[in-house]
């Protein structure tokens, strides 16, 4: 049972931040696609937009990796 | 690198400004500045103004722009086959020139609109001719029957066919015949034989239901069919003959005179370039001045010239560089050979500030780095190489294709070196087949070493750039800000050390000191930093976290490579094995040269230059032909 509880919170952990990342880049892309139609010399700040909420699904994937591995 | 600036100002007589303006754009080394604020000094700023052109030269511009816009209708007109290059001195021939453009364009006008309508009834005729070819069998004997008339007609649809017959037995009571034939196009082309008591109805009906007679040119009226295929076939070929001689008149007219155009175009346009730039220039009641920047390496190169042609009348002067004129300077960015394919990457980002660094060698140095460590497998490294190798030798003329191939080849070279350390070959290969063990980590099963090492490399990187940001704040005597950077340099390396007290990898007596040092730092931090101070310095702490993204990326690359070896041995055949490990390796390699590139480049533009990069430079652009 504390098996089953352990991968749980490490699958929230990186769950839900990767349903945020995603949600947060589909938003940015959309805006960024339509930017760079406009200005393509705006590429670089584009990936820039992009790439930042990664950042969420990155610190959700150390913590789970805490939760399966330090949590005993 | 960016390239040291010289700020210049070049004085001498009015007379001489267009002369020198040329020999500057001839060497096309320097870019003038249209602002004089910077440049002449305050107790001599009533005596100088704009550079006003005489009415002389405002009339010449209004020419030549008009002579310009002659040039490029002509070559609109004219086909563009022009092999012959002409060695006319234009200066010489200008007025001649503008009264022959206004001839030759009347000319070419006139051929084309000829051209125009002549294609318009090829056109015609040729859809005539198409129904004809296809009704010549059925219509070679219809002068032998008198009282009856014949409708052409070109149908769209083939469904159209069975409506039609309907809406025809109406009108004429079944007396009809409706013939369709496929013509040479596709198209359906219909005849409709009817009596010519109906005939008219018959037409005004079809025309209603906009399926329009196929009505032949009036110079065909009252022939008959037989007498209308040859006449077609006459005047088509007549079209075409005179289709091809005013296409030869056209080219003939193109290849003997455009080149001379083309020679006076490019001398036009340096001319106009010479006057606008006169524009940015300033002048007192004698003399003119030119300001503006130039590489400083060049600026012998320039002031030799200078001198040559024209003497001590004119003087060129390096002025001094003053803090506030530090955001107008622009910006050239030169690197050496091994560095140079990396300004591909450097181009997606703003230009830096003149005071900042070139952000070029960072890439140069740590990208091929970070992507050698997440993609880490020497057999994915060979095949990257190969490719690489592909790209540099197949694409040597497209600069961008080939620097990409460079790039990718230094990658790979890494890649291999990593592939080494990780024991990777294509996956856990060498573990499967020989009982080889890595010569560092393994990194499929070593999880938690992995995210401390891709941290270690994350903390190195954001030190090296917020000491490379101190040190930019030195040097603009920026002091608060670059005792805040050192500051939270130090906190954030005390938290580290923290971190590491506590998890055991430092001794456990280590947190005290370094929590009080924390303490004693925290006011200093919000004097330096301001009340936002300590969200900058979790925001720093998340950019070395996000260095996980390494290991994370990497362990992704070899699960996936794990996975094609253990299904490829599953499969109990060894010509399947391969193919299905191979695919699967394909698909990995596939990511493994995109997923890297993007969080690599990430890491620097986001985590590492957001610490010392300043951005808003403007690109150099010098005055040249």
């Amino acid at each position: 049972m504390d098996k089953a509880l352990i991968a749980l919170a490490a699958a929230l952990a990186i769950g839900l931040p990767a349903l945020a990342t995603a949600w947060a880049q589909s938003k940015i892309g959309a805006a960024g696609a339509g930017a760079l139609a406009e200005k393509p010399e705006l590429s670089g700040t584009i990936i820039i937009l992009v790439a930042i909420p990664e950042t969420m699904v990155i610190l959700g994937f150390v913590v789970a990796t805490m939760i399966l591995f330090t949590v005993k | 690198m960016i390239v040291r600036m010289s700020k210049i100002e070049i004085v001498g007589p009015k007379p001489l400004i267009q002369d020198v303006l040329g020999v500057i754009r001839e060497m096309g080394i320097f870019q003038i500045d249209a602002e004089a604020v910077g440049f002449i000094e305050k107790d001599q700023e009533k005596n100088i103004r704009s550079f006003y052109p005489a009415k002389r030269t405002a009339l010449e511009k209004l020419f030549l722009e008009e002579i310009l816009l002659k040039i490029d209708e002509l070559d609109s007109l004219l086909p563009g086959t022009r092999t012959r290059t002409s060695y006319i001195e234009p200066r010489s021939v200008l007025d001649a020139i503008d009264k022959a453009a206004d001839r030759h364009i009347a000319l070419a006008k006139d051929l084309r609109l000829r051209l125009e309508e002549l294609q318009k009834e090829q056109a015609d005729l040729s859809r005539h001719k198409l129904f004809l070819d296809s009704m010549s069998s059925i219509l070679a004997n219809a002068s032998d029957a008198p009282d009856l008339d014949f409708i052409g007609l070109t149908i769209r649809e083939p469904d159209m066919v069975e409506r039609l017959r309907d809406a025809i037995s109406r009108i004429t009571d079944w007396k009809f015949e409706l013939l369709t034939k496929k013509a040479d196009d596709g198209t359906l082309v219909g005849l409709i034989t009817v009596e010519k008591a109906v005939s008219e109805k018959l037409k005004r009906s079809l025309s209603e239901e906009q399926l329009p007679e196929l009505s032949f040119p009036a110079a065909f009226a009252g022939l008959s069919f037989p007498e209308k295929i040859v006449g077609v076939g006459r005047r088509l070929e007549l079209i075409s003959g005179e289709i091809g001689r005013i296409l030869s008149d056209l080219e003939r007219l193109s290849a003997q005179w455009m080149p001379i155009y083309e020679r006076v175009r490019q001398w036009v346009t340096d001319r106009l370039a010479l006057i606008t730039a006169t524009a940015s220039a300033f002048e007192s009641r004698m003399c003119f001045f030119i300001h503006g920047w130039l590489p400083s390496k060049d600026l012998d190169r320039l002031r030799t010239s200078l001198d040559g042609a024209f003497g001590s009348t004119v003087v060129i002067e390096e002025k001094e560089i003053k803090e506030e004129d530090l955001d107008r300077v622009p910006i050239v960015l030169k690197n050496q050979a091994y560095f140079r394919p990396f300004e591909l990457f450097t181009g997606l980002l703003p230009l830096p500030a003149y005071t900042s660094y070139d952000p070029t060698p960072f890439i140069g140095i740590f990208f091929p780095l970070f992507f050698g460590m997440i993609l880490g497998d020497a057999g994915y490294g060979l095949v990257l190489g190969m490719l690489a190798a592909f790209l540099m030798r197949r694409f040597k003329k497209r600069k961008a294709v080939a620097d990409a191939g460079r790039i990718l080849a230094v990658s790979s070279f890494y890649t291999i070196f990593f592939g080494i350390l990780f024991g990777e070959f294509f996956g856990d290969l060498p573990q499967r087949l020989f009982g080889l063990k890595p010569l560092c980590i393994e990194r499929r099963t070593a999880i938690v070493p992995m995210l401390g090492f891709a941290v270690a490399v994350g903390g190195a990187h954001v030190f090296l750039g917020m000491v490379l940001g101190a040190v930019s704040a030195f040097r603009k005597r920026e002091r608060k800000e670059a005792l805040y950077r050192i500051i939270s340099l130090i906190v954030i390396f005390c938290v580290m050390a923290l971190v590491a007290s506590l998890s055991g990898l430092l001794p456990s007596e280590l947190a005290r000191p370094v929590i009080i040092a924390v303490l004693f730092m925290t006011p200093l931090l919000f004097f330096t930093g301001g009340l936002l101070a300590p969200l900058e310095l979790l925001k720093s702490i998340g950019n070395i976290i996000s260095y996980v993204r390494i290991m994370a990326i990497g362990l992704t690359s070899v699960l996936l490579a794990f996975v094609a070896n253990t299904l490829g041995g599953m499969t109990g055949d060894i010509v399947t094995g391969i193919v299905v490990g191979g695919l699967l390796h394909l698909l990995n390699i596939l990511l493994g040269v995109f997923s890297p590139t993007i969080h690599s480049l990430r890491l620097h533009y986001v985590e590492f230059f957001s610490k010392f990069i300043v951005h808003g430079g403007k690109q150099f652009e010098p005055l040249k032909k």
